[in-house]
């Protein structure tokens, strides 16, 4: 009972995947980040963290792809939108891009 | 009391040395405090122990692969071997430790006091001169096991208590004074980008930073350059180890020869055809690399996140120390190629070096230094001293990375379960840490301890009036230095 008030009856969840080399190190800092700043905009996003190789395969899944700008190549035709950046710690960054690609609330 | 003691022993037997429960507790305990709800905590408890069940099963899997190979380098040669690479090397390291009796659970004690001093360290700035915290999750979990081995070796006879705290006070402080080194060289590449690097390199960095523009010249850089494009299957872990690991393993088999192998190894079928063997033998070690990394990264990210909070609730102003693949959006895509291809011109001649001049082992390039280490460096040493910088500085590091790794392998005895960490300072800084512990004892810890808490304070000595503007508020930098140069901001020249 309680897991469904947590959620609320939430119409649109934003499923976001950040990805880096690796997997390890870059993508969760992104992840951390991206959570404080769709809180901020105020999204209910779901976010997870994983290497290009496993992002690639399912980026179809998400609604959105973070990824350091050199790896957005990687992504070409899928159906996500996918968004590059340069510093991966820069909420501003972020909140700017998010802003840009004026993704569903 | 009685009672107290049985459950003391019980929590002893069952989870204290028990490396996945203990891991898991420790996350439902940091739950808990943070006041998350019972399932949450539950589920925080079931990631951490699963994750470090899947890495035991790989990292066994990783020595298993391994042994008939060393076996018959040893069998024909008399040679043993090592990847450098730290996931071989925590691997090789949690094999050690367990061969001697010991619990590894100790690795994990051993990470939470380290960071805690490097929070101490952080929260008396005004004395230590300490501006970051290293929250480089999976990085923790690697250099905590590699030290515990070399603790472990230097001092055989000490007790798990002293053990965890002694090094836990040494590596705490090698984390806080070496990503404090970074604050300088990032925040003038990323133009106060607002982190640090916590990583495996940090020594190298600074470095790098000191030596390149001696090098080369920065108007000279390698944006101009066209790389052949295959190299960019190379941005893929998997792909990357696993042609890596067929170059290596293909031609040390092939040498070995399949009489050999057929005697040594029962997995090689009697109807199986030998170039298929390698094959598969070969690609093993990418199967089982990429399930550590699931492991890892499935208890780390509980780690990393309670870290992340920890710092910005209890230490603002501080600088976060991150994985050094973030400093790469700042450089041109062409230094992290032409810096991973020139670290490995240098350690393919290392290892022929190795080979030429009889040494008693052989090592095998890993992927995250070969990649992380040299990629990293040739982002910092292009800035400053152009396409010459970022081509010799990889390549000298590429060559330490070998002879350093191929010295620390055999004389920690890691070699002997087919790892070494791998990366630039653990092949550069460790194996002095490690030959002083051990012919030093106590005086070489306290020794090596107070040598790093002196570094901040000469870096600070030197540039008393930037020394925190610049981690805090890099247009204040600035401005400092353009009163300095005698010219306006935008002309100042930051190097």
């Amino acid at each position: 009972m309680a897991a469904s008030e947590d959620k609320g009856e939430c119409i649109n969840m934003l499923k976001v995947i950040a990805a880096c080399g690796s997997g390890m190190g870059s993508s969760q800092i992104i992840k951390m980040k991206l959570e404080k700043v769709f809180k901020k905009l105020g999204y209910q996003a779901e976010i997870y963290h994983t290497n290009v190789g496993d992002a690639k395969s399912q980026a179809n899944n998400y609604d959105v792809v973070f990824c350091s700008e050199s790896l957005v190549g990687t992504f070409n035709g899928t159906r996500a939108t996918v968004i590059g950046l340069k510093n991966l710690l820069s909420e501003a960054e972020m909140t700017e891009k998010i802003e840009a690609a004026n993704l569903p609330k | 009391m009685e009672i107290l003691l049985s459950v003391w022993e019980f929590f002893q037997n069952n989870i204290l040395t028990k490396p996945a429960f203990f891991i898991g507790f420790i996350v439902f305990a940091g739950y808990a405090l943070l006041g998350k709800k019972w399932y949450e905590c539950l589920a925080g408890f079931i990631k951490g122990t699963v994750g470090y069940m899947i890495l035991n099963v790989a990292s066994g899997g990783l020595v298993g692969n391994f042994r008939p190979v060393l076996a018959g380098l040893k069998d024909r040669f008399e040679l043993s071997a090592a990847v450098i690479d730290p996931y071989f090397g925590q691997a090789a390291a949690q094999a050690s430790v367990e061969n001697i009796g010991r619990s590894f659970s100790m690795m994990m004690m051993v990470l939470l006091i380290a960071f805690t001093m490097n929070i101490l360290l952080v929260l008396f700035r005004k004395y230590t001169k300490i501006r970051t915290l290293f929250i480089t999750g999976h990085v923790m979990v690697q250099q905590s096991s590699t030290a515990l081995w070399l603790v472990l070796f230097c001092f055989p006879g000490l007790q798990d208590p002293q053990v965890v705290v002694m090094l836990g006070i040494l590596l705490g402080t090698y984390w806080a004074v070496a990503s404090n080194l970074t604050v300088e060289p990032v925040a003038k590449l990323t133009e106060g980008g607002g982190f640090a690097t916590g990583h495996q390199q940090m020594f190298g960095i600074f470095l790098v930073s000191k030596i390149a523009k001696k090098i080369g010249d920065p108007k000279n850089s390698l944006e101009n350059l066209k790389l052949p494009g295959f190299l960019s299957i190379f941005n893929e872990n998997m792909v990357a180890t696993g042609v890596l690991m067929t170059i290596f393993f293909g031609t040390i088999i092939t040498i070995l020869g399949p009489d050999l192998m057929h005697q040594i190894d029962k997995g090689f079928g009697a109807k199986q055809n030998f170039g298929f063997y390698i094959l598969e033998k070969s690609l093993n070690f990418a199967v089982y690399l990429t399930i550590l990394q699931l492991g890892v990264r499935t208890f780390v990210s509980e780690l990393t996140n309670s870290f992340q909070g920890i710092s910005e609730k209890l230490l603002p102003g501080s600088v976060p120390a991150v994985d050094c693949a973030a400093t790469y959006g700042f450089g041109h895509p062409n230094a992290v190629t032409f810096g991973f291809l020139f670290g490995a011109f240098g350690q393919f001649l290392a290892i022929m070096g190795l080979i030429v001049f009889d040494s008693p082992i052989l090592i095998i390039s890993g992927f995250v230094p070969l990649f992380f280490d040299n990629a990293t460096f040739a982002v910092f040493a292009n800035r400053l001293g152009g396409i010459r910088a970022a081509a010799i500085i990889p390549f000298c590091s590429g060559i330490i990375q070998v002879l350093g790794g191929g010295f620390a392998a055999y004389h920690f005895t890691t070699g002997n379960f087919g790892g070494w960490h791998g990366n630039f300072d653990w092949d550069a800084v460790w194996p002095f840490i490690g030959v002083i512990m051990e012919n030093l004892q106590y005086i070489g810890v306290a020794a090596v301890v107070l040598i790093l808490l002196a570094i901040p304070q000469i870096i600070y000595r030197m540039n008393k009036d930037t020394y925190f503007v610049i981690a805090e508020d890099f247009d204040k930098y600035k401005e400092i230095m353009a009163k300095k140069q005698g010219v306006p901001v935008d002309q100042v020249v930051i190097d």
